[in-house]
């Protein structure tokens, strides 16, 4: 598969918030406004590569070779805390309001679904390095767009009439599930 | 410094214990999915070839010449000793994911059966490749895989042509067929030169 | 008993993770096409926060305060692990089917959020029915999406046909648009369920 497609399919095809339901808890939280999800989005994109370059030649090189494949769950997912923690100690001292205005959500990117099923993803699929960040990149990448449109979204809502039984909450799943349809369209793009 | 070290080691007596417990569950789990999949895998061989006694696994034998069909494993089905068949897991490219596909092939020369493994394409469309209730043919109950059994390995394997497509799933159609005709006709090559020639 | 139940019926309703606290979202939507994979999930899901209420409630005075993150995942991601296995060797079916899910259980909000919040702080037997009730809480929800779902969509529940043979499945609902918008569904049903009781909570108190 060329590095093209797998980053099309990533990022809209099998697009990870609304057609695998990943990362739905930042998709809600953090859409509120367009600011707000290109810094998430760019939060999650620098931390899914990290994590990849982290996470794949660790299980090739070293769990792998020595048996200890069931260790992954517990090795991936504390590679991804630690990395979280670096990360945040270095927008705590480079970029203060940067670090101010993510607020919890910088640390909840640990939590973050989608970044570990991406780490999950690259060993299942069997890519090899190249390939694993250019579907990392795509994910994340899919991730910032599904955010961007449900702000945009968000933001008509404010001025839409909606029934009182679907004021809040649900009516941001139901304009996530209309998203969802229209992203099914992508399915015949790549053959 | 010392307090460091201190939890350093704490931490590190935790994850210990954690990788310990994992390392048994692990091996004990580990013989009975390996036991599984052998059960598995006898039940499907002879679900294809029921006249077989004994098989043996020939994996890394047979070399797929289409790069978009991969063979997982290669096994030949014996009788009296003798090579009576040959059963391909190839995996190809579908709808939704790969798809993977047990072919046997018989020494007729045509194919013995095909089983769909897996596949994770839409339920009620291209699943029903799997599907032991979807009919093809609902007069004759012929379903998608089984319309492949005892076809010969000569024929042309077109979609809408000679093999019968599952309605509105024509990528799904496709792709298991491209692994039976794919994984059918080397498996054929092969066992006819084991055997002197097709009967 | 009296608190057991009190603290068990929390996780059930008044503060279900799903419903009104908003948590634990991914694994819902995505699995609950149909209703095994849902009450699986949800059982896995259970098991995980118990054990793991249950291993850190007992040690909780022997975990460092600074270094009580790594360990808390380093336990989750440890019986995750175990039921990971145990599903592939036991239930291979619903393994494959629920895939990456499972080990996803880790991240699960849900389980953070109650290992850190509260069976950090609380002794053993308050953790049990918290983690019984979260899950149990987290698993009828999941449940119900997924036979609606399932029923809606393929006109079955657990694979057994209920809708009449004319029935014509809506694939609309077993599809991923479809998992949003049941869950739309459950949300605007719980919040008038929410609207409805309080005032009468409120008489009562």
């Amino acid at each position: 598969m060329t590095l093209f497609k797998i980053f099309i399919s990533a990022f809209l095809i099998d697009n990870v918030i609304l057609m695998r339901f990943l990362a739905l808890c930042p998709f809600i939280g953090m859409s509120s406004d367009e600011d707000k999800s290109v810094g998430m989005g760019l939060a999650v994109i620098f931390v899914t590569l990290l994590a990849t370059s982290a996470t794949w030649p660790l299980y090739h090189f070293v769990l792998k070779p020595l048996g200890l494949e069931f260790l992954q769950i517990l090795v991936f997912i504390l590679i991804i805390a630690a990395l979280v923690q670096l990360v945040e100690f270095y927008l705590k001292k480079s970029a203060p309001a940067l670090y101010a205005s993510m607020g919890i959500y910088l640390a909840l990117i640990t939590t973050n679904c989608a970044i570990l099923a991406v780490t999950f993803d690259n060993i299942s699929k069997g890519y090899n390095f190249a390939e694993s960040l250019v579907y990392a990149f795509g994910v994340a990448s899919g991730f910032m767009l599904s955010l961007l449109l449900l702000a945009g979204v968000r933001n008509r809502i404010k001025t839409s009439p909606i029934p009182a039984f679907l004021k809040g909450t649900p009516i941001l799943f139901v304009a996530a599930s209309l998203l969802s349809m229209a992203f099914m369209g992508f399915s015949g793009l790549v053959k | 410094m010392k307090n460091m070290v201190k939890l350093g080691f704490i931490m590190a007596v935790y994850a210990t214990v954690a990788c310990v417990s994992l390392a048994f569950v692990y091996t004990g789990t580990q013989k009975v999915i390996a036991e599984r999949q052998k059960a598995d895998l006898e039940a499907a061989l002879k679900d294809l070839f029921p006249q077989g006694e004994s098989f043996e696994e020939i994996t890394g034998t047979l070399q797929s010449p289409d790069t978009s069909v991969a063979f997982k494993n290669e096994y030949v089905i014996k009788k009296d000793n003798a090579p009576i068949g040959v059963a391909v897991r190839g995996v190809g490219a579908s709808y939704g994911g790969p798809v993977t596909v047990l072919v046997g092939v018989g020494a007729d020369g045509k194919i013995a059966g095909v089983k769909v493994l897996e596949n994770k394409d839409t339920p009620g469309l291209g699943a029903n490749a799997a599907n032991p209730s979807y009919f093809v043919d609902r007069a004759s109950g012929i379903t998608f895989y089984g319309q492949f059994k005892g076809k010969s390995l000569s024929d042309p394997f077109e979609v809408k042509g000679d093999v019968i497509a599952i309605t509105a799933s024509t990528i799904t159609s496709k792709a298991v067929t491209r692994v039976v005709k794919t994984a059918g006709q080397t498996a054929g090559a092969w066992l006819a030169a084991q055997t002197g020639g097709s009967k | 008993m009296k608190r057991f139940l009190r603290t068990f019926s929390n996780g059930i309703i008044r503060e279900n993770p799903l419903l009104m606290l908003m948590i634990g979202l991914c694994s819902a939507l995505a699995v609950t096409t149909a209703t095994a994979n849902g009450l699986g999930m949800g059982l896995s899901m259970t098991f995980v926060l118990l054990m793991s209420e249950i291993v850190i409630s007992s040690f909780r005075k022997l975990i460092p305060e600074s270094i009580r993150i790594p360990i808390f995942i380093i336990v989750i991601a440890a019986f995750t692990t175990i039921i990971d296995y145990v599903l592939k060797a036991y239930f291979p079916d619903l393994s494959k089917a629920m895939g990456v899910f499972i080990p996803l259980i880790v991240v699960n909000c849900i389980i953070m959020g109650r290992v850190e919040g509260f069976a950090s702080k609380k002794p053993l037997r308050d953790a049990i029915p918290d983690a019984l009730g979260m899950g149990l809480g987290y698993t009828w929800v999941l449940t119900g999406i997924s036979a609606i779902r399932e029923l809606l969509g393929n006109g079955t529940i657990l694979n057994i046909r209920i809708m009449p043979d004319s029935y014509q499945p809506i694939l609309f609902f077993v599809l991923s648009p479809g998992g949003f918008f049941v869950f739309a569904l459950f949300i605007a049903f719980n919040l008038w369920l929410k609207s409805r009781l309080k005032p009468v909570q409120e008489e009562q108190a």
